[in-house]
């Protein structure tokens, strides 16, 4: 009994603490929301594959008849924008500032901290990312639409799901800075399979069958093919999907705990 | 004034404006909307003179616009009023001829490529200024002797101590040998050690080329060592101008007394005597005026089993200290 | 404000010193070599591979078939070269040098300011994606059996300069803003997302993104134009306008940089 009670107030402590670090970190990105609204605007990558795309020749390539592009690569937009990861750099940053360490003695895992700042700085983009669709349904209407709520729901869960496995990967590979003082480099590499193995420049269904076989082995469609069908109103498996982002979740998180336990050891025996 | 003075200043001012945001949540959707703007004047009416060869001291709390007014010297800001004028140059238009004449040293900025050993940072420098190979050797020959500095200048500059790094920024600063020196908090965070170093160099730099220094330090030691001159300056007013001993005598008309005791005493007794400024039954620290000092000596003397006597100035900091933050009109 | 005159030899002293330490700093962290060497040759396999997805099962893009648009892609690369190189590193460190205030010794240099913040760095990583763009260009000749030409070799050159001009004035003249708004530092990054267009012939986009592409965002003279020259398909028009579009943009840059560095001086802290 007790130890369910203990339990259930530590749980209640450790969301406290989550609510107050979402809080804290939302004031902060509401400083910067001019440098946000561009990082949003610079997310432009798929309309302008967009553009291309629909200046194709659809007669030629079956599988083009019969999905919207439009909605595929503007849902691919909207997914992009609430999945960007930039922890590496943040860990990096704090690392060299010489932050690590007084994180280490707080009782909460920094993990937290900049998951928080994540989160708050999405809802940062919220009415951004709002602008920006009005301002395209401006420049063309037929480019905007309004998903039922429904899809609405399970887009957003979906997209969170995948925002988790983004961001739990690029944590895996933060770890790194506990060894060197320049992780930044790997960021650079993530974003390679990120552009070509998603989906974010063209419908993975276009790629060779082989190609497209060793893609849905990574994490990298699940990160925005997979919300971004699903907020088009494309027909997935959605069990499947949901299947797939637990494995990666729990799987990224096991790994990501040991490496930060050998990453701290490390860290401490170093004497920083 | 019949020798024309290197830097003048004439009833300089600074205007800045800046943005205030309220703390928390509801603070900061406010200042999303609408933000609150107000001018701050950093520099108020400040003139001054300063002659070729001379090094002055520029003293006064955080903010009160001491880097701002340096700054407006070596051209980096534009004065709102008032009109600046050094080595015959107006420093804002930054011509070449001028900026090859001054230099800005600050304590904790530093243009050294951090990766890289200083003495990489150094050829750079002579390559901007201009400086010819053989030029550029004997100068840091020179300077490296004059710092004491040697293998560090080939180690990479995040590897150097604070010290060493301040010592290798020096002579980066110092390579096109500029007649005017800008200094802000050149010692800041340095150990005692260091800081000795560094105000020695820029004593005998200023003896040997006889430059013009112009330095702001939080640390009297480097004031005292250095400068026969001080200006203070507070909420951008010029407040003083003139030596220490000057500024000593005119701030505190009394002397320091500590008494060493060979019986406890309390607090009470001495209050006939003077201000106490420190007590513990066997140690005393009394500030007597100066007018009254010895005869006020003579009956403590008499009257208590004294063991030890010291009669000194009150040290600087504490008086500076407290001119700032209560009786402003004692000047 | 007095233009600080450089001697021809003296500049050429700077530039030496400037990339030879700027290249020194790097080789501390040589593991950049692997790292950008691989994402160069991912970039270009990823970017190969979305080519050959947009041809399908047809000929053409926009009227250029696949050797042709490898040209173009070439380009592309060759200039993300340069990019890399010159133009991000040296843009970032404006507006790091602005953030932290060590832009204060720029500013006390007796040598010009925009000069100094153009050229301080010289990173080495560009080099995989020169090297790599100039193989693409003329990989994608020999598909074509293009015969060397001296003459158009010249006005690809002569264009790419133009074109490179041009992107480094839009990039500076961004740049500059950060002497007022520290925190829009990263309206490059948007600048960069549009040159992505770049990778594809400007005739494969819509025709009212192609007028933008052309005329707003001159991505049209980064690499569509440079590749026409090449194949003999441009006119002297488009070289004379690109001449004219470098010398403006520059001179814009220049003048804008003046005017902020008036904004900074007066206001700066």
């Amino acid at each position: 009994m007790t130890v369910i009670r203990r339990y259930q107030v530590n749980i209640i402590s450790f969301l406290r603490i989550i609510k107050a670090l979402i809080v804290s970190q939302y004031a902060l990105m509401l400083e910067y929301r001019a440098e946000i609204a561009l990082w949003a605007l610079s997310g432009l990558l798929p309309l302008i594959m967009l553009s291309i795309w629909s200046q194709i020749n659809t007669d030629v390539t079956s599988y083009l008849q019969n999905i919207d592009l439009t909605k595929y690569f503007m849902s691919a937009f909207i997914v992009r924008q609430f999945t960007a990861v930039w922890v590496i750099i943040s860990f990096e940053e704090d690392n060299l500032k010489g932050l690590i360490s007084p994180y280490l003695i707080q009782p909460v895992n920094p993990f937290w901290r900049y998951l928080s700042s994540h989160i708050a700085e999405q809802l940062t983009r919220v009415p951004i990312v709002i602008l920006i669709c009005m301002l395209i349904y401006f420049v063309s209407p037929n480019m905007i639409w309004l998903p039922n709520i429904a899809t609405l729901l399970l887009s957003l869960i979906t997209i969170f799901g995948a925002f988790l496995i983004r961001f739990l990967l690029h944590w895996n590979f933060a770890m790194m800075c506990f060894w060197t003082d320049r992780a930044s480099g790997i960021e650079r590499l993530l974003l390679i399979p990120y552009l070509f193995l998603s989906g974010l420049v063209a419908p993975l269904e276009l790629y060779p069958e082989t190609l497209y076989k060793l893609a849905n082995l990574t994490p990298f469609p699940i990160i925005l093919s997979f919300p971004a069908k699903i907020l088009a109103g494309q027909a997935v498996n959605v069990l499947n999907g949901f299947l797939i982002i637990t494995f990666w979740v729990l799987f990224l998180t096991v790994t990501s705990t040991i490496l930060w336990r050998l990453g701290v050891r490390h860290y401490s025996s170093m004497g920083a | 004034m019949s020798v024309m003075s290197i830097i003048s200043v004439r009833n300089l001012s600074k205007n800045f404006r800046v943005s205030k945001k309220e703390p928390g949540l509801i603070g900061t959707f406010n200042h999303f909307f609408s933000r609150n703007t107000r001018t701050i004047r950093a520099v108020d009416d400040i003139s001054f003179d300063i002659q070729h060869g001379e090094i002055v001291g520029f003293i006064g709390p955080n903010g009160a616009g001491k880097t701002t007014t340096l700054k407006m010297l070596c051209g980096l800001i534009h004065p709102s009023k008032g009109l600046v004028n050094v080595a015959s140059y107006i420093p804002y238009q930054r011509t070449s001829s001028f900026l090859k004449q001054i230099t800005l040293v600050m304590g904790q900025k530093q243009q050294l490529i951090w990766d890289l050993p200083p003495m990489d940072s150094l050829r750079v420098n002579a390559s901007v200024y201009g400086l010819s190979d053989t030029e550029a050797k004997n100068r840091i020959k020179e300077l490296s002797e004059m710092l004491d500095l040697g293998e560090e200048l080939y180690r990479p500059v995040r590897k150097l101590s604070l010290g060493e790094r301040m010592k290798a920024e020096l002579m980066a600063s110092l390579l096109h040998r500029p007649s005017i020196l800008f200094l802000d908090e050149p010692t800041l965070g340095l150990d005692f050690n260091a800081q000795v170093r560094v105000r020695e160099f820029l004593k005998s730099y200023n003896k040997k080329f006889q430059a013009t220094v112009l330095l702001t330090s939080h640390y009297m030691g480097d004031i005292n060592f250095l400068c026969d001159r001080t200006i203070i300056i507070d909420k951008g007013k010029l407040f003083f101008d003139g030596s220490l001993k000057e500024l000593t005598s005119k701030l505190s008309p009394f002397r320091s007394v500590r008494l060493e005791l060979t019986k406890p005493y309390t607090s009470e007794y001495f209050s006939q005597y003077g201000e106490l400024v420190e007590f513990n039954p066997y140690y005393v620290e009394l500030l007597i005026p100066k007018t009254s000092l010895t005869e006020r000596l003579s009956l403590l003397l008499d009257n208590l089993p004294i063991k030890d006597l010291e009669i000194t100035d009150p040290p600087i900091e504490n008086l500076i200290a407290k001119m700032f933050t209560s009786n402003k009109d004692v000047l | 404000m007095i233009v600080r005159k450089l001697r021809f030899i003296n500049i050429i002293n700077i530039i030496n010193q400037f990339w030879g330490t700027s290249i020194a700093c790097e080789m501390e962290y040589p593991i950049n070599l692997y790292i950008e060497s691989i994402s160069v040759i991912g970039n270009l396999a990823g970017s190969i591979l979305i080519l050959k997805l947009l041809f399908g099962e047809g000929q053409e893009l926009g009227g250029w078939d696949w050797a042709r648009s490898l040209i173009v892609l070439g380009f592309y690369t060759l200039l993300e070269g340069f990019t890399i190189s010159l133009l991000q590193p040296n843009m970032k460190r404006i507006v790091n040098q602005i953030q932290d205030g060590t832009f204060d010794f720029v500013l006390l240099k007796p040598i010009d300011s925009q000069f100094i913040l153009s050229l301080r760095i010289f990173s080495p990583w560009g080099i995989p994606s020169v090297i790599c763009g100039v193989s693409l260009i003329i990989f994608g000749l020999s598909m074509i059996n293009w015969s060397l030409s001296l003459l158009l070799i010249s006005y690809t050159i002569i264009l790419f300069l133009c074109s490179l001009i041009i992107l480094y004035s839009i990039w500076f003249i961004v740049s500059t803003f950060s002497i007022w708004f520290i925190r829009v530092w990263n309206a490059n990054e948007v600048l960069r997302s549009v040159l992505v267009s770049g990778r594809y012939p400007i005739s494969s986009y819509p025709p009212v993104l192609r007028t933008i592409l052309t005329f707003v965002l001159p991505v049209a003279f980064l690499t569509t134009f440079p590749a026409e020259a090449i194949l003999g398909q441009i006119s002297y028009k488009i070289l004379i306008l690109a001449v004219i579009f470098s010398v403006l943009s520059f001179f814009a840059s220049r003048i804008f940089w003046k005017f902020a560095l008036r904004f900074y001086t007066s206001a700066s802290s």
